[in-house]
């Protein structure tokens, strides 16, 4: 049994056929081939998987692509601009927070989120809204670091 | 990567329609809510249901409303995250959002449903104590039509409820908290700042009358076979005035009657300290809040 859906990625849509059993993940990196998002776990404990779908972060990984149908999802694809990168990227890159880059993704569409919300969010805050998402290679100082940076004011 | 095994799919768009399928597959067909629960279990296959009934479509699970005698409705389909910033909950029964905040980590909580919270019956829910100390009650549509039921009479074992094939939760109503009310649900998990599931968690509800408990409701989960109220020890409370003695006798005895297993996360004689540190600490919080005067 193959369903009808349409996404809008990335500000594009996409019609395709699914089965009912691939989920968010899979589509993206499988169908569409937007490997940007990563899968860790695949049960929603390591939060690598996020993206954001009408503009929260999810665990696409606990998202079947069929539910997904009609709705908005943002991949850390789609974060740059003309060529630009978003200033939660280019602060990451900044404050030296990627080390294998395996959770970079996932941690900065978070902090997009949370900062679309809250310009300048309290170190508590910060660390609530990270708190899914595992760095293997405990980069976490230089994550909150660079999201603080973003918060001051360096964002355009 | 980790494949879901195939399984059919139906979305209907009314209730009497998604609980005729659900009847019709006589226990293979599964409701889908957030589905952080059910496609885990499907993934690590612990069950394999030949079909899953998506709710999504249904209008009528949706939203939080205050009710006009100061109750609360909240629809099966709301997500923890809606509850825990919905001004609504933090101004007639702040602990569900308490509750809810402590649930998973946040993006979790984006598609995590109160709904799907009940309908798991986990042992280890975080919004099952809550909803036991407020009192609320279960509307449902099933196969024999609307039915209502009290929370304590939902949990049947660990991971299943009383409700039929078929049956639908649709909402919960919350009564609405008397004057002199206040309530608090902590919880102890591994990871602080959320993604674990509680070792432990309590919730206490405390209405005061001039020193004195006129009510108190304890609830627990991660003690037992399902959720439960720790009626012996709000038998403690209602003996006698509050007295910061009298809650950590309160708390002694639900470590008593509470009865905890060992398992990967803690042994049971660690849960049993924890009911107790946990148990005295929220009747002090629900204290504090009651005598606060309002209902927080
Ligand atoms: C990483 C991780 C961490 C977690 N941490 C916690 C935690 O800290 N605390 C906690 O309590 N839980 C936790 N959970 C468990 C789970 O996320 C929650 O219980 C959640 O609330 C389930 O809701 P859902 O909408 O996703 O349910 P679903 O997965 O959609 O459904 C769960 C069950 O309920 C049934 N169901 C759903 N809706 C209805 C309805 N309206 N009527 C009848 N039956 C229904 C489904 O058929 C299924 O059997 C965690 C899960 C994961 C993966
Ligand atoms: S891959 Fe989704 S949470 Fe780990
Ligand atoms: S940078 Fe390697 S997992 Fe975070």
């Amino acid at each position: 049994m193959k369903i009808s859906i349409d996404i809008h990625v990335n500000g594009e849509q996409y019609p395709a056929e699914v089965e009912p059993r691939t989920t968010l993940l899979e589509f993206l990196r499988g169908t569409l081939h937007l490997t940007g998002t990563k899968e860790g776990c695949g049960l929603g404990d390591c939060g690598t998987c996020i993206v954001l779908l009408d503009g929260k972060p999810v665990n696409s990984c606990l998202v079947l692509a069929v539910d997904a149908n009609g709705r908005r999802v943002t991949t850390i694809e789609g974060l740059a601009e003309d060529g630009k990168l978003h200033p939660v990227q280019q602060s990451f890159i900044d404050n030296g927070a990627v080390q294998c880059g395996f959770c970079t993704p996932a941690m900065i569409l978070t902090t997009k989120a949370l900062l679309d919300k809250n310009p300048d969010p309290a170190e508590g805050e910060i660390k609530q809204a990270l708190g899914g998402i595992l760095c293997r290679c405990g980069s976490y100082q230089k994550i909150l670091n660079s999201v603080q940076a973003v918060g001051k004011g360096e964002r355009k | 990567m980790i494949r879901l095994k195939a399984f059919s799919y139906f979305e209907p768009a009314s209730l009497k329609e998604a609980s005729e399928i659900l009847t019709q597959h006589k226990g293979e067909a599964y409701p889908l809510a957030g589905g952080t629960d059910l496609l885990v279990r499907m993934k690590r296959e612990a069950i394999r249901p030949a079909a899953l009934v998506n709710l999504k479509r249904i209008r009528e699970l949706n939203g939080i409303q205050s009710e006009k005698d100061g109750g609360m409705r909240i629809g099966a389909l709301t997500t923890i995250a809606d509850i825990e910033n919905s001004t609504v909950v933090h101004t007639s029964h702040p602990v569900l959002a308490q509750a809810a905040g402590v649930l998973g980590a946040q993006p979790l909580r984006n598609l995590a449903t109160i709904g799907g919270n009940i309908g798991r019956a986990s042992p280890a829910s975080d919004m099952a104590p809550s909803l036991m100390v407020l009192q609320a009650r279960v509307a449902t549509e099933g196969a024999s039509g609307p039915g209502e039921r009290e929370i304590d009479k939902v949990f049947a074992g660990p991971g299943s409820t009383t409700l039929s094939d078929g049956e639908i939760m649709t909402a919960f109503y919350f009564p609405a908290m008397a004057p002199a009310t206040g309530a608090a649900y902590l919880k102890m998990g591994r990871r602080s700042g959320g993604g674990d599931c509680a070792l432990v968690g309590v919730a206490a509800l405390l209405t005061l009358g001039s020193g004195e408990a006129r009510a108190v409701r304890i609830a627990m989960s991660s003690v037992g076979p399902t959720p439960r109220r720790a009626n012996k020890a709000e038998a403690v409370i209602l003996s006698g005035t509050i007295t910061e003695e009298r809650m950590r006798d309160a708390a002694r005895v639900a470590a008593e009657e509470a009865a905890p297993i060992t398992d990967m996360r803690c042994s049971a004689s660690y849960r049993k300290e924890i009911i107790k540190v946990l148990t005295f600490r929220a009747l002090q919080e629900a204290n504090q809040k009651a005598q606060g005067g309002q209902a927080t």
